[in-house]
């Protein structure tokens, strides 16, 4: 089986500074792979490169997305191709109905595909249901995109955005930041609802509280702009106990023996 | 400004004066009289006038407008059943500023409500002339103002519009401006006059539309008088060709208790001048302005607002939101007066500008003068281009660049536009901004 997307030696510079020094990772399809990491490690801007974030700069490496050259399409051409980031810190957009908004997208997305748009009424059906799975009150379909949204709520809506969405890919950017127990509960059966032998999510975040939820197949570490460990679940839980200051900050391979 | 472009404006004015003279009331003439006298004394205003400072007017003054009668053709009726807001409500339509009976109808079935073309009323006798005579000219006075002035001077067509006390109009009256496509030398003066009566309510909706290549000049004045208790909503639409000039002002004033909201949307006119000037006569009043204006190509859009917090516990709320694209320029200069004894007084003004182009450019002035002590007052104006942010968001989950882009100025503009009342007008405003809007056509797939 071919992965569905491959990093290979990704050097990313932001205002300046090189945050990526060569990443390298395979996720393969129905894969859940928990992407972990002290705070300015990288973790994020990871994630903003895939989704096409222009702020970022390549200095080297390639990304393939089913076989394709990722980084040279444009976020839009990229949300076609079916990748999709829920973001740690959702835009809020006055004026702009939050359903109206989603159905423009999707609706984007089949013209690319060939397929008929969905009028009004037949989306707002599938939007009825989908928001089930995050047990999004149906009124926030109405109001502005994530206008005077919770915290909690804005997570819910990336969700229930993904669920309509259907992507092959979804990034979850720290997902779980800001949640509390219960809507982290929610949010996670959302997620876990969503998981399918078609479907792979790069899971990032700091804590391994999201995991115990979303059951990881791989757990990968990034620190100091480099993978420096990758396991299976049990790494998130040797994390937990032990802290991100066991695997070093990436400057020495191994990470161990940099901080004794 | 050439003084050969202003004496062509006083040789006409009084060659219209004196085709008139004989059949005009003493007070009519004297008012058209004083308009020349004022216009010649000011002169057009140059940039070294405060209120001017952003905006030339040498393109009008140094054109040889003129008033034309223009014989309506068949497009005329497309365009009015176009735009016609649905509802029994009085419509009267204007071709290049001149009346026409065919395509209009004045009675809306309201009792208490009367609405004259103007010309019409000005050669009536009796209480309709006294009318008249007391209320033209009453807000917009010739000495403050050049523009007031040539209209004075040139007053015969326009409207008026009456509500007796206690009447509600449950129908809006429309007034239709059309420019005619073809006609480059037109120059139209339209005068409004509104008088509602004490508890009296009014929705008046004034369209000023134009085809493309016509290069005309419209010089409107809307004087507008709320009695007590009185609520009147006021709605212009200006949408003329983006050959044309217009110079448009609203003056009201506002009895004890009354409620008065203007809603100016401005898109068209290679040069679009819009003033509003309200003045609280009486305590307690309300007084809503808002405006939209949306630029492009080399469109120069001016908003000139003053209100006048002459009596105490009146509330006024303004906000102008300015879309400019291309090298179109947008100005907004915004004063608020709050006089010694209009204590109480809780105003706030705001002033918004999206730039979409590097060289598209907004000028901002607010001008607050607060001499009353015990007063809330805000004001704000921003300056800003499209949320990065935002953009990046819509684009991640798969809608096109320039179809976000609509979506973001669309939402901009929404604010302003979802407070216009009349579902019918703001349908016809969504497609007016729809055509306009950059990626227009690529967002509204």
């Amino acid at each position: 089986m071919k992965p569905l997307l491959s990093i290979k030696n990704l050097h990313v510079r932001v205002a300046g500074r090189e945050v990526l020094k060569g990443i390298d990772l395979e996720l393969m399809p129905g894969e859940v792979h928990a992407i972990m990491g002290p705070n300015g490690s990288g973790k994020s801007t990871l994630s903003q490169v895939l989704s096409g974030r222009e702020t970022y700069e390549v200095l080297e490496g390639e990304v393939l997305f089913d076989g394709k050259n990722l980084l040279s399409m444009q976020p839009e051409d990229r949300a076609h191709a079916g990748v999709f980031m829920a973001f740690q810190y959702p835009v809020e957009i006055p004026g702009v109905g939050n359903l109206h908004f989603l159905r423009t997208a999707l609706n984007a997305r089949r013209r690319t595909e060939g397929k008929e748009e969905l009028d009004a009424m037949d989306f707002l059906q599938l939007a009825r249901e989908k928001s089930k799975l995050v047990e999004l009150d149906p009124t926030f379909m109405q109001r502005s995109v994530n206008e005077g949204f919770s915290g909690g709520e804005k997570k819910r809506n990336e969700i229930f955005q993904m669920a309509v969405l259907e992507p092959k890919l979804a990034i979850l950017d720290e997902t779980d930041s800001g949640l509390d127990i219960d809507a982290l509960r929610i949010v996670s059966g959302g997620i876990n609802a969503l998981r399918s032998a078609e479907r792979s999510m790069l899971v990032i975040t700091h804590y391994q509280r999201l995991l115990e939820y979303v059951v990881p197949d791989k757990v990968s570490v990034l620190a100091g702009g480099k993978i420096v460990r990758t396991g299976g679940r049990e790494l998130a839980l040797e994390l937990e106990k032990k802290g991100y200051a066991w695997l070093g900050d990436g400057r020495t391979p191994g990470g161990k023996e940099a901080r004794p | 400004m050439t003084e050969a472009g202003l004496q062509h404006y006083l040789d006409l004015a009084e060659r219209f004066q004196a085709e008139r003279a004989v059949s005009a009331p003493g007070w009519l003439r004297t008012l058209r009289q004083e308009g020349i006298a004022q216009l010649a004394r000011q002169g057009f205003p140059t940039s070294k006038n405060e209120n001017w400072k952003y905006t030339n007017v040498a393109p009008i003054s140094g054109q040889a407008f003129t008033p034309v009668r223009t014989v309506h053709e068949a497009g005329v009726e497309a365009a009015v059943a176009r735009l016609a807001l649905p509802g029994t409500g009085p419509r009267l339509v204007f071709v290049d500023g001149w009346f026409v009976r065919e395509l209009s109808h004045l009675d809306g079935g309201i009792a208490g409500l009367s609405v004259h073309s103007l010309r019409d009323a000005l050669v009536k006798d009796g209480e309709l002339l006294e009318t008249l005579e007391a209320s033209v000219g009453r807000r917009a006075r010739a000495e403050e103002h050049p523009f007031v002035a040539l209209n004075a001077a040139l007053l015969e067509e326009g409207a008026l519009v009456r509500v007796a006390p206690g009447t509600v109009c449950t129908e809006p009256v429309q007034l239709l401006f059309l420019t005619h496509g073809d006609n480059h030398v037109a120059l139209s003066s339209p005068r409004v006059v509104v008088l509602a009566g004490d508890n009296s309510e009014l929705t008046l909706v004034e369209s000023y539309m134009g085809s493309a290549p016509g290069v005309s000049f419209t010089n409107a004045v809307t004087e507008v008088v709320l009695g007590a208790g009185a609520k009147v909503t006021h709605v212009k639409l200006q949408s003329e060709s983006e050959t044309a000039f217009h110079i448009g002002s609203l003056h009201v004033e506002q009895g004890r208790d009354s409620r008065f909201a203007s809603h100016l949307i401005s898109l068209g006119g290679a040069l679009a001048r819009n003033e509003v000037s309200t003045t609280f006569a009486a305590q307690g009043g309300e007084c809503i302005l808002n405006g939209l204006y949306v630029g492009h190509g080399s469109q120069h859009l001016d908003h000139w607002t003053n209100l006048d917090h002459a009596h105490p516990r009146c509330t006024s709320r303004e906000l102008y939101k300015g879309v400019l694209d291309d090298t179109s320029r947008g100005t907004f200069h915004g004063k608020v007066l709050v006089r010694p004894d209009a204590q109480q007084t809780d105003s706030r003004q705001s002033n918004r500008n999206l730039l979409l182009s590097e060289a598209a450019m907004a000028d901002a002035r607010p001008q607050l003068e607060i001499l009353a002590d015990d007063v809330k007052c805000a004001h704000g104006a921003t300056v800003g281009r499209l949320d990065e942010q935002a953009l990046f968001y819509l684009r991640s989950r798969g809608i096109p660049r320039a179809e976000a882009e609509w979506l973001l100025t669309h939402a901009f503009a929404s604010e302003v536009v979802g407070a216009v009342p009349l579902a019918a007008l703001r349908a016809q405003v969504e497609e007016l901004l729809g055509r306009k809007l950059p990626g227009a056509k690529e967002g509204r797939a």
